[in-house]
Formats: structure tokens, sequence, C-alpha cells
């Protein structure tokens, strides 16, 4: 189970940051998107998870899992969805003021 | 008790300020006076605070609900928190002041002044906070508000800069949450007190260098540190007069706070490696920043990047990392924030005034002949940049430079200080082609533009610290001492 996490946040980081890096602006938005999943994975994989244990504080004080790191990730869940919305909001501005969708044309402040 | 709570008043107050002005949406000049009200109430109880806790020499812990500390969320007015609490809500009084006098458009924007306070809240919530998760929160507080001012902005290409400045804040953020997650992997706590106490005891945990890596490159970031420096002149050029002065000026600290922070408290063992860095980085930004500084042909970017270059300073300060240089290096934040808010608020004025609304020096070369009383405050600012008296900038260059010379940097010393002439160059150039260049023939100066009374209150208060700077000196050498002493931190935040 845990190597299962370690190459899904793996792979959600690699894809995420060559999204990111692209020219399209609304590919580059999913990217961010994806890095978002990738850092709330890996913040769960800091306190809750060991091994094939789930993620809750058991009752019969085995206790093995954290609840901490849920809260936080609910918490940056709540911000990045808010993050996300308000970037494509932008991105629709920015595309219909500069009539592209190549992060190159949107070149106003260049001067 | 009570003045144990006293010290999340200069969060809550703008915060319900924000609420309250979102009410009166419809009333222009009520809401803009309720807001200056607001933010001036919680700039006399934070100075109060400040007093408090100079004069006790022991920081305000508040634990919220009740919850002790290692469990709850902490608030810690310690006097480098509370110094930076007053001088940010100094410097966004007078932002509202500006803006209430302000010609811009953006300002009759039913949403401008509560989201101002909004900022003000975000920022005194880093400064106060003892909680990591609880400092990434306020500094997404502070990223979305600041981003949404600047899209408003009467600047046409405004959104693009908001929309640079909100991508790399975003991923900045991230780095702060990875960060955070690798910490807390490795010790289990989030509390920066119980966090400084356990990463003193074991200093060797296989993810804490990165931890330190990611949350250095976040505050790097906030503060437009050299390789992270370039959406910083696109985004203060284009944001609102108003909106710039704030983020130029004050909103950069936050990166300046936490690597003080990082360096003092939180990492004291990796100390010595992070002020390498810092020491390094300084010295770069200050000559990359004074260079670009002299190849702009736009006030205000000019402005943006000589804040790259007085950031650099500070880094250097806090890479030397004596008591003295630390003090240095937070006289030189609270000189530098009111010095380039005031500047910012100058060159914002100039653009109001223009034929059309733009600070590039084509515009407005020549348009300060009929404007003497602000080329005067324009004079004496550029002198509080340069560094020359009777200027609270002299004062900061000079603690830098002396401590530096105590500390036995001599080199660094000189080759920061023939980069600060380069400061003179540039300002002083722009105060020429402004106000001693002939105006183009066909070029008309508006009769009426933004206020300045804003900047005439804080180019007072440069003056004010520079003739007397003892009050400011001492503060800050008090607090350096406090800093080099993290036991003082935990313990009372603990209640050891």
């Amino acid at each position: 189970m845990e190597i299962i996490t370690a190459f899904a946040v793996g792979l959600l980081f690699a894809i995420g940051i060559f999204q990111t890096l692209r020219r399209n602006i609304l590919r580059s938005a999913i990217g961010l998107v994806l890095l978002a999943s990738a850092i709330n994975l890996f913040l769960l994989s800091s306190g809750a998870y060991n091994g094939i244990e789930p993620a809750y504080v058991s009752e019969t004080g085995n206790i093995q899992s954290d609840a901490l790191p849920q809260a936080l990730i609910l918490t940056a869940i709540v911000i990045s969805m808010g993050g996300t919305a308000f970037v494509l909001a932008m991105i629709n501005i920015i595309s219909t003021r500069y009539k592209t969708r190549d992060m190159d044309e949107v070149n106003g402040l260049k001067n | 008790m009570l003045t144990e709570h006293m010290i999340l008043t200069p969060v809550l107050i703008p915060l319900i300020g924000a609420m309250i002005a979102l009410l009166m949406r419809r009333t222009y000049r009520l809401q803009a006076g309720w807001s200056l009200a607001t933010i001036l109430v919680s700039l006399m109880v934070s100075i109060w605070l400040l007093t408090k806790v100079w004069r006790s020499g022991q920081p305000i812990v508040s634990q919220v609900g009740g919850w002790t500390a290692p469990f709850g969320i902490s608030l810690v007015g310690d006097p480098l928190s509370v110094l930076f609490v007053v001088m940010s809500q100094f410097v966004f009084a007078t932002g509202i002041v500006y803006a209430m006098g302000s010609k811009d458009s953006v300002v009759r924007y039913p949403m401008f002044f509560p989201l101002f306070l909004i900022l003000a809240t975000g920022l005194t919530g880093t400064f106060l906070t003892g909680d990591l998760f609880n400092m990434y929160v306020f500094a997404e507080l502070i990223v979305i508000s600041g981003t949404v001012l600047t899209a408003v902005s009467d600047d046409w290409h405004g959104t693009e800069a908001a929309y640079k400045y909100y991508y790399i804040s975003l991923i900045a953020s991230f780095f702060m949450l990875i960060g955070i997650g690798c910490l807390y992997a490795a010790y289990g706590t989030l509390n920066m007190a119980q966090l400084a106490e356990r990463i003193a005891i074991e200093n060797n945990r296989p993810l804490l260098l990165a931890g330190i890596t990611f949350l250095m490159a976040t505050f790097m970031v906030k503060s437009a540190v050299f390789p992270f420096h370039f959406w910083q002149p696109d985004f203060h050029a284009a944001a609102p007069t108003a909106v710039s002065a704030m983020l130029s000026s004050v909103v950069v600290k936050l990166g300046i706070y936490g690597l003080l922070r990082m360096t003092t408290l939180l990492f004291v063992g990796h100390a010595p490696m992070i002020r390498g860095f810092l020491v390094v980085l300084g010295v770069i930004g200050v000559a990359f920043g004074s260079f670009s500084a002299v190849g702009t042909h736009n006030a205000k970017r000019m402005l943006a990047y000589s804040t790259l270059s007085q950031i650099g300073f500070i880094l250097i300060g806090i890479g030397w990392g004596t008591p003295l240089a630390v003090a240095a290096a937070i006289v030189f934040t609270v000189n530098h924030s009111f010095i380039k808010s005031a500047m910012l608020m100058l060159a914002g004025y100039l653009a109001s005034r223009a034929s059309i609304k733009s600070a590039s020096f084509e515009v407005v070369s020549g348009i300060g002949k009929a404007l003497p009383l602000a080329g005067i405050l324009f004079f004496i600012g550029s002198l509080a940049l340069a560094g020359i008296p009777p200027t609270n900038g002299f004062i900061s260059k000079l603690l830098l430079f002396r401590s530096g010379i105590d500390a036995g940097q001599v080199e660094t010393v000189l080759l920061v200080g023939l980069a600060s002439v380069l400061t003179l160059f540039y300002s002083m150039r722009a105060f020429q082609r402004i106000w001693w260049h002939n105006p183009p023939a066909d070029s008309k100066v508006k009769p009426g533009g933004d206020r300045l009374l804003a900047p005439i209150l804080l180019i007072g208060m440069v003056v004010v610290l520079g003739l007397w700077g003892d009050l400011l000196v001492n503060l800050a050498r008090d607090t350096g001492q406090w800093l080099d002493n993290p036991a003082g931190y935990i313990q009372a935040v603990l209640r050891r």
C-alpha cells in the first residue's frame, strides 16, 4: 500500500509539473490542480498512513493513524478549490482580453 | 487574562471591519471612513501591545479556544512580530488615506476597502501566528486579496500581472505545504515552539533538510529574492497605486519575517547553512536589483526593482546573523517600508497628474515643474533610499555596515557599499528627469490628481525616524537580543 501511494504521489507530481510548464494557459491551470492533489496525497501519507492501516484513530487503543493530517488536507482542499476557481475565472478574462490561449502571447507588460 | 487575548485584536479588528465594510458597499464615503477608523483602532491597539511587550520583555501568548500549546493554535506576540504588526498597520493606514484621496476608478469598486482590510488581516495573522499551518492559511489570504486588488486595477494589463503573481504564489503555497508535510512527518508537530524544541534535540531526521529547503523557497518567493523575483516588477507596477505601495513595502516583508524565524527559532542548528545562502543571495539581489532599476523606463518599475535590491540588504543583515546584524536588518525592514510606500505613492501621484495615466519616464518627464511639493517629498525619499542623512535610510545603512564590520565581513560591506551608490544614481536620475527636464511642448499637467496627504505622513515618518532614530534602534537591538535566545520563545509558548 505504501509503495502504491508513493508511486501515485510521484506520478501526480510528475504529470503536474509537466503540465504547469506548458504554454497552453488552460493546460497549465490543470497542472496546478494535479499538483494540489499530489500534495494532498503527500500530506495524507505524512501521518495518516501506516502501511495497510486505514486512516483513522482506532477505538481499541492500537492507534496507528493520526487525525491531524486529515484536518490539514481538508483545509488545503478548500483553499485549493477556491484557488482553482479563481484561476479559471482569471483565465477566462485573460483569454477574452488577449484573444489567445498561448502564454507567450500574453505579454502586455513586456516593455 | 485579558491582555493575553488582546493579541488577537490586531487580527480580529480588520477582519470584522472588513465584514462590516461589505455591508456598506452602496455608500462609498461611509465605507472608506469606516475602513480608516478600523485600521486606526487596530494600529493603536498594536502600538499599545508593542509598548507592553517591550517593557515586560516577555511575549504575549494567547492559546485560541483554551487549548494549550502543542494541540491548539497559539498566537504569539513577541517583540519581532508585534513590531512588524505595528509597521504594517501604519503603512496600511496611510494606504487607506491614499486610496480615499485617489482619483482612480478602482477605489470606487465596492470590494476595494474590504479586500484592503483582508490584506491587512492576512499580513497581521502571518506575523502573529505560532503555528506553521496557520501561517500558510494567512499567507493564502494575502495572496488572494492581493491578486484581486491588482486584477481590478485601472491598468488594462492588471489582470495579466495578477495572474502571473497568483500562479507563482500558488506554487509557492504548494512548496510551503510540502515543507509543512515534511516537518510534520519528521517531528509530528506544527507548533513553531515545539517544532524548534524537537529540532534542537534531534536535528538529523531524514525529511528535515527537505522541509528547510521548501520553506526557504516559499519565503524567498514571497519576498521576491533574486532567483524568484521575476513576477515582482510586473506585479508591483501594474497594481493600483494604493495597493502597490502596500505590496512593495510591507507584504514583501512576510518572507523576511519567515526567514528571521527560520534562522533564529526553527532551525537554529542549520542556521549557519541558511545564513550562508542568504548572504550570497542578498549580494546578488543588491547588485541585480540596482542594475535593473538603472535600466528601467518607468518610475514604478524602477521602484519595484529597487525593492529587490533593498530586500537584498535586509537578507545580508539576516545572513550575518549576529544580534547587532539582526537588529540592523529589522531597522532596515521598518525604514524601507516607510520609504518605499511613500515613493510608490509619489510615483502614483505623478501618474495621476500626467496627461495619460502612466508612470513611464516618457510621460512624466518634466511634469514636476508644476508640482514643487511632490518634488521636495520625492527628493527626501530618494535621499532616504540612497541612505543619506538626515533620513532614516542613513540610520539603517549605517547600522547594517557597522554590524558587518563588527562581524568581520569587510569585503561584503565594501561590495554592497559600491552597489548602493547605484541607488543614488537611479533615484537622482528619476528626480532629474521628472523635475529638471523641460516638459515636451504638447504635454499638459492635469489640474487635479491624487491627494498628497499619505506620502506627506510617510515622508514625515522618514525624517522623524532619521532625526530621532534611537527609539527604533533600541527597540531593534532588544529584539535582536531576544531573538538570539530562542529558549525564551519556546518557554513562553509551551508554559514550561
